[in-house]
């Protein structure tokens, strides 16, 4: 039994890992410029210096090496952070409705990137993602003081509370912008959520954060799972939920801000693609959060593929495709609690 | 092996326990009663450190516990909550395991000795054919007798359960109280448990803790703590104390 799952863990993963890069492949061939599977090939060995320079000219280089890579690269970053985000949020709330969108903990950090557009800290490198952290967290520390009553979390006024903060920052932003009416479509481009400005930068900015992030939810998810049978029984089986709590809350949230500092608000990845792994696997913390990197990576990517090449060569926001699989699936939970009350 | 040394606990100008001092030796099998909201949940909780208590108030095996992490303290005292939230579905093995949670580190999988305790813990406590099952489809006795297992599996010398037996049926009653006997017996474990069935206790339970108005009221032989008297002045109840079959009983007038 243990050595088994054990297995088919590792086995599944490397499934996911190959299931990726066929998705990087695809995703890469298909938009405005398409590339056949031996273009592709041709220009990473130019790349990498096995082969010389003949075929593909400079533009298709540079639509392939500086728009559609950093982008795809991003979905997979943005999309693992915000599951794994997701998952840790639904076991620390105790709460399977939960993501960092619903929590209004997306909005926060895109009110920060709002204001740092206005003031002009968009230049820097990490100025956006600074300031989203900082609104994030008030957000955080906010819902939380806001919807734990005595010890517990109170499940209906966390969801409230959370709707009612996206309702409050969404006003604030539209307020900001009437007020700077010549910086309004780079606003606009945070409330929608999209990739089409990806850059190798935003990778660069989002990578470290992510990274750190996921490992340390990697490090804790065994406390996770503890802290989903309630956290006064957590603490009688050792562990430190304050600390563990606060550290969770902290890194996720800067996963979160990092991640809407470079694509906007995307809704419902972190509430999907936890709970379909939840299906399959369980309620085990160790087993979802190192699947919700792949399948949250491989998700976004295929929404983002999706959003540019459906209504080619106009754009859709990346938001409205994961908002059409997810609400409906957000209805399907509400639902299905509604029953078991 | 627990002491409570003038051990206040408020919630904001609401005292819930006033300045109590006790002793629980080791092996005793100590019932905690009184009133609703008297503070018998309160007291447990400040023992299994889950509410925030002063230094120097509770000793645990002669040490303060504040003095202890909160994993060397899950190696010590085991807790089980009356009500366990099962939202998520974990399988009763699962849950179980859980209780081998202080003795390993982050990241670190469970051994296979972590697999044979909860093995053994399982069978002791009549649940190793409900492995497989998770706790949301279980009754109420085969859900507490799980949650029994996951204390036992902590390896812990004392335990405290918080009305192990409400919402239990007669016979369920009796069997969670006759295991937690045994328990207390075979393994050599302090147990402490909040009950309400004087009857129960009394034929059951070693020693009794009588909390009344946030203060205690009776600390000693559980035999000698309910008396008529005992029982009109803290429960406001009217009984008598009957012997039928050799066995103590209490009647309500």
């Amino acid at each position: 039994m243990k050595t088994n799952k054990k297995r088919t863990k590792y086995l599944s993963l490397i499934a996911l890992t190959l299931f990726m890069f066929v998705a990087v492949f695809v995703s890469s061939m298909v938009g405005v410029t398409s590339f056949s599977f031996s273009d592709i090939v041709t220009m990473m060995a130019e790349k990498l210096g096995i082969s010389e320079s003949t075929t593909a000219s400079n533009m298709q280089n540079t639509i392939f090496w500086n728009l559609r890579l950093p982008r795809i690269v991003l979905c997979l970053l943005v999309g693992a952070a915000l599951s794994v985000c997701g998952a840790t949020y639904q076991s620390i709330f105790r709460n399977p409705l939960t993501d960092p969108y619903i929590l209004g903990i997306s909005s926060g950090a895109s009110l920060g990137a709002a204001i740092s557009i206005l003031i002009g800290m968009d230049s820097q490198l990490f100025g956006i993602g600074a300031i989203a952290l900082a609104t994030a967290l008030l957000t955080v520390l906010l819902i939380y003081k806001i919807a734990s009553i005595g010890n517990r979390m109170h499940t209906s006024t966390l969801l409230l509370t959370g709707v009612c903060f996206t309702f409050l920052i969404t006003a604030v932003i539209s307020f900001l912008m009437v007020l700077n009416q010549d910086k309004m479509e780079r606003i606009i481009f945070w409330t929608m959520g999209s990739f089409a400005a990806a850059s190798w930068t935003d990778v660069l900015v989002t990578a470290p954060c992510v990274v750190i992030g996921i490992c340390v939810v990697i490090y804790y998810s065994k406390d996770l799972n503890l802290l989903l049978v309630g956290s006064e029984t957590a603490k009688s089986l050792g562990v430190n939920v304050e600390r563990t709590k606060k550290h969770l809350l902290f890194f996720t949230t800067l996963m979160v801000a990092f991640a809407v500092s470079c694509c906007g608000v995307i809704g419902f990845v972190g509430l999907i693609v936890p709970h379909c792994i939840r299906l399959v696997v369980g309620a085990d913390n160790r087993l979802i959060i190192p699947y919700s990197i792949f399948v949250g990576g491989i998700f976004l990517l295929m929404c983002d593929t999706l959003s540019r090449t459906v209504l080619q060569p106009s754009e859709l926001p990346v938001g409205s495709i994961t908002a059409l699989v997810g609400a409906p699936m957000f209805i399907y939970l509400l639902w299905k609690s509604k029953k078991q009350l | 092996m627990i002491k409570a040394k003038n051990l206040s606990y408020s919630y904001g100008k609401h005292t819930i326990l006033n300045s109590m001092s006790f002793d629980i030796a080791a092996g005793d099998f100590c019932a905690i009663m009184g009133q609703n909201g008297c503070g018998k949940t309160t007291l447990l909780k400040c023992i299994a450190n889950i509410l925030p208590t002063p230094a120097n108030s509770i000793y645990i095996n002669g040490k303060d516990s504040k003095s202890y992490s909160v994993r060397k303290l899950a190696q010590q005292v085991a807790f089980v909550p009356q009500h366990t939230p099962i939202d998520f579905e974990f399988s009763a093995f699962e849950t179980v395991l859980m209780g081998r949670n202080p003795y390993q580190k982050h990241l670190q999988n469970e051994s296979q000795e972590d697999w044979d305790i909860v093995e053994s813990c399982m069978k002791k406590t009549n649940t190793w054919h409900l492995r497989f099952a998770s706790l949301a489809e279980m009754s109420g006795g085969e859900m507490q007798r799980v949650l029994l297992a996951r204390a036992l599996a902590q390896q812990t010398p004392i335990m405290l359960l918080d009305e192990p037996l409400s919402n239990l049926d007669i016979s369920h009653q009796f069997e969670i109280i006759k295991l937690l006997r045994d328990i207390s017996i075979n393994e050599n474990k302090t147990i402490l448990l909040i009950i309400h069935d004087l009857n129960i206790a009394m034929r059951y339970c070693k020693s009794l803790l009588l909390l009344h108005n946030h203060n205690i009221v009776y600390r000693g032989d559980i035999t000698k703590g309910l008396t008529t008297q005992n029982i009109k002045d803290y429960f406001g109840v009217d009984a008598c104390i009957e012997t039928i079959n050799n066995q103590s009983q209490i009647i309500y007038n």
